[in-house]
């Protein structure tokens, strides 16, 4: 009776809400004199006839209730099946559940066990970024040029609960460029595996990652990694470019990272600790500069970040990072190596400003003499529609007589661009550079990227 | 003839009674309804039945909905489930807790899994019958309902220390005839 009187209920409540109560009380009023006539001397045998009649209809009615659930059931499997998923922004979506995922939704009485991985099926799950660009400029000996970008493949599983695994692998084309040596062919495509990462998720205060990562150096290197979809220039600034483009800081390590919120309510501090081989220190370099497998000495690089996260003003983010490692170039003495970075950045989806400043700090030991290289970015952009424009100026200026990175000296001047987002994952990018120079011409240069995500 | 007399003297009599429950039935007849439709435009954030959290500050839900949050107090894992575009609920979700549309929420996801900082991302659901049988199987599950699609195999939890329908209560959604 039960299963019938809730299918009646469901189908008649959204018509019946408000008439039924009325309706019953003016059926009982016009019942009322009727029941009034009636003789209570009524046959028994006849009642329990009829309550027999009405059981056995009941069960009918039940039997065929239950035969609809099961044919409506199968059309909808039907349906799922023959129909691929359609969603439109103005209405809800069909149902697309598919037979065996309904199956895996529906309640259980036992406690769902945990999650396990399917020897069956890939956990695998990859997203691509990429870009090409189109870039000349006014430095001698360069030619304008179509370049192939980063092919980068992002692959992440979750491997359980608490692990997941991460890594950025990198097909890039073109020589390698550390501290001013140039390996490798012009052409030639290479393979980097740029992150690999396990991480494991205790809680939101602690998190453990060990394999190659970015170093939480400032803001930018862990913002954007190695796709230029995300960032809203064509390139990284200048301090924060890849060991093997010509840039002045480990962007990599590889070791084992902690990190996580602390406790302080609405101020929003996260820190990150790591430890890991840091950069290979022995110049002049023809190889990776990231040391993969080999430390070149049992010293190991640290560096500890801090920032916040304030409540009240959603978007904004200030933090420092100090790194220390101890470098050991060959045919010199060692050199102490300290970073110190600040950056103070406010990103909303409309509005980014980015601030960050730095300085390397090289002691050769045994030497009287430190070199303190600084540096900094401010990058400003407004989304106005699909565009946005943007404007950044940058300045780094190394001593000529550096120990570890000699060629870099001094570079400054600004970069005015547009972003266009030709759709959700498509953005197209024109940007021109004025780039002054220490005791060389200043660099003209302009580019035009179309960067994406797949 | 005496019958019929009986008969009317009753119905003179049930007249005045008749109507006075009339009014009462369709008295309640209407509250019921805008009780309904209260239920209809108010937005439940559920959990499973076995999380310990009966509450969360606004602030704490957008930590939590923004993935910044991935854990319990409990240890276990959050689990975030969406449903998908087109839904009102989903919207309404986008507008009065994440403040984003469509693609800012999809790039926020997409860069906080890139950056590392959203350990996993949404569980997209195509109903709210999913939605509700997902949290039901997943204890670090936390979702969204239209208060009316709520039943007993979730939990709803206060919102400021509000729970749907109570006065103050932020998170509301258009009826559905509206959609």
């Amino acid at each position: 009776m039960k299963p019938v009187l809730q299918t009646l209920g469901i189908a008649m409540r959204n018509r019946w809400t408000i008439e039924t109560p009325a309706l019953l009380l003016l059926a009982m009023l016009v019942a009322a004199p009727a029941l009034l006539g009636q003789e209570p001397a009524a046959s028994r045998a006849s009642d329990s006839q009829t309550i027999q009649l009405l059981l056995e209809r009941v069960a009918e009615l039940e039997a065929k209730v239950k035969k609809m659930d099961q044919l409506e059931a199968r059309v909808k499997q039907l349906e799922a099946e023959k129909q691929p998923p359609v969603s439109t922004p103005s209405a809800p979506a069909p149902a697309q559940t598919t037979a065996a995922s309904e199956k895996e939704m529906e309640p259980q009485e036992e406690p769902p066990v945990p999650e396990r991985m399917d020897v069956s099926k890939t956990l695998l799950r990859i997203r691509g970024f990429g870009d090409i660009n189109l870039h000349g400029d006014s430095q001698k000996g360069d030619t304008t040029s179509f370049t192939l970008g980063q092919l980068n493949l992002f692959v992440t599983s979750d491997i359980s609960e608490r692990f997941k695994f991460l890594s950025e692998i990198i097909f890039e084309g073109g020589p390698d460029n550390i501290y001013g040596v140039t390996t490798g062919q012009n052409n030639t495509f290479s393979v980097d595996v740029e992150r690999y990462l396990i991480e494991y998720s205790q809680s939101d205060y602690f998190k453990l990652a060990a394999g190659r990562w970015h170093t939480a150096i400032g803001y930018y290197n862990t913002a954007y990694h190695h796709s230029t979809w995300f960032q809203t220039a064509a390139d990284r600034p200048f301090l924060f470019a890849f060991e093997d483009r010509g840039g002045i800081l480990p962007i990599h390590s590889v070791g084992v990272s902690a990190s996580g919120l602390i406790p302080s309510g609405r101020l929003g501090l996260h820190y990150v600790a790591e430890v890991g081989n840091g950069r290979a220190s022995r110049t002049p370099l023809t190889e990776e500069p990231v040391q993969n497998v080999i430390d070149d000495q049992n010293h190991k690089a640290y560096n500890l970040a801090l920032f916040a996260r304030p409540e009240a003003v959603q978007g904004l983010q200030v933090g420092f990072s100090a790194y220390r490692d101890l470098l050991a170039p060959v045919g010199m003495p060692r050199v102490d190596e300290t970073i110190l970075a600040a950056h103070a950045v406010f990103v909303r989806p409309s509005f980014e400003w980015l601030n960050e400043a730095l300085v390397v700090h090289h002691a050769p030991l045994g030497l009287p003499r430190a070199f303190n290289t600084p540096g900094f970015y401010s990058q400003v952009s407004k989304k106005f529609g699909s565009y946005r424009p943007y404007f950044r100026y940058q300045y780094v200026n190394a001593s000529n007589t550096e120990p570890i990175f000699p060629d870099i000296k001094l570079r400054q001047g600004p970069s005015v661009g547009v972003r266009f987002d030709a759709s959700e994952w498509v953005a197209l990018k024109l940007q021109y550079d004025y780039t002054v120079l220490r005791q060389q011409p200043a660099v003209s240069a302009l580019a035009m990227q179309i960067g994406f995500t797949f | 003839m005496l019958r019929r007399a009986h008969v009317l003297f009753i119905l003179v009599c049930a007249a005045p009674l008749g109507g006075a429950l009339l009014g009462c039935a369709f008295a309640f007849a209407q509250f019921t309804a805008h009780e309904q439709s209260a239920a209809e435009r108010n937005l439940a954030i559920v959990v499973n039945l076995s999380n310990p959290v009966n509450g969360l500050t606004t602030a704490d839900l957008r930590r939590v909905f923004l993935g910044e949050r991935g854990h319990w107090p409990n240890g276990r894992r959050i689990t975030l489930v969406m449903l998908e575009p087109g839904w009102p609920e989903r919207d309404a979700v986008l507008s009065s807790i994440y403040h984003m549309d469509e693609t800012e929420f999809s790039n926020h996801f997409l860069h906080g899994l890139f950056t590392g900082e959203v350990f996993v991302s949404p569980k997209t659901l195509s109903t709210p019958e999913g939605v509700r049988k997902f949290i039901f199987n997943v204890p670090g599950a936390i979702g969204y309902l239209r208060a009316s699609d709520v039943d007993k195999t979730v939990k709803v939890i206060r919102i400021d220390e509000r729970l749907p329908g109570e006065k103050g209560y932020k998170l509301h959604v258009p009826p559905r005839e509206n959609r």
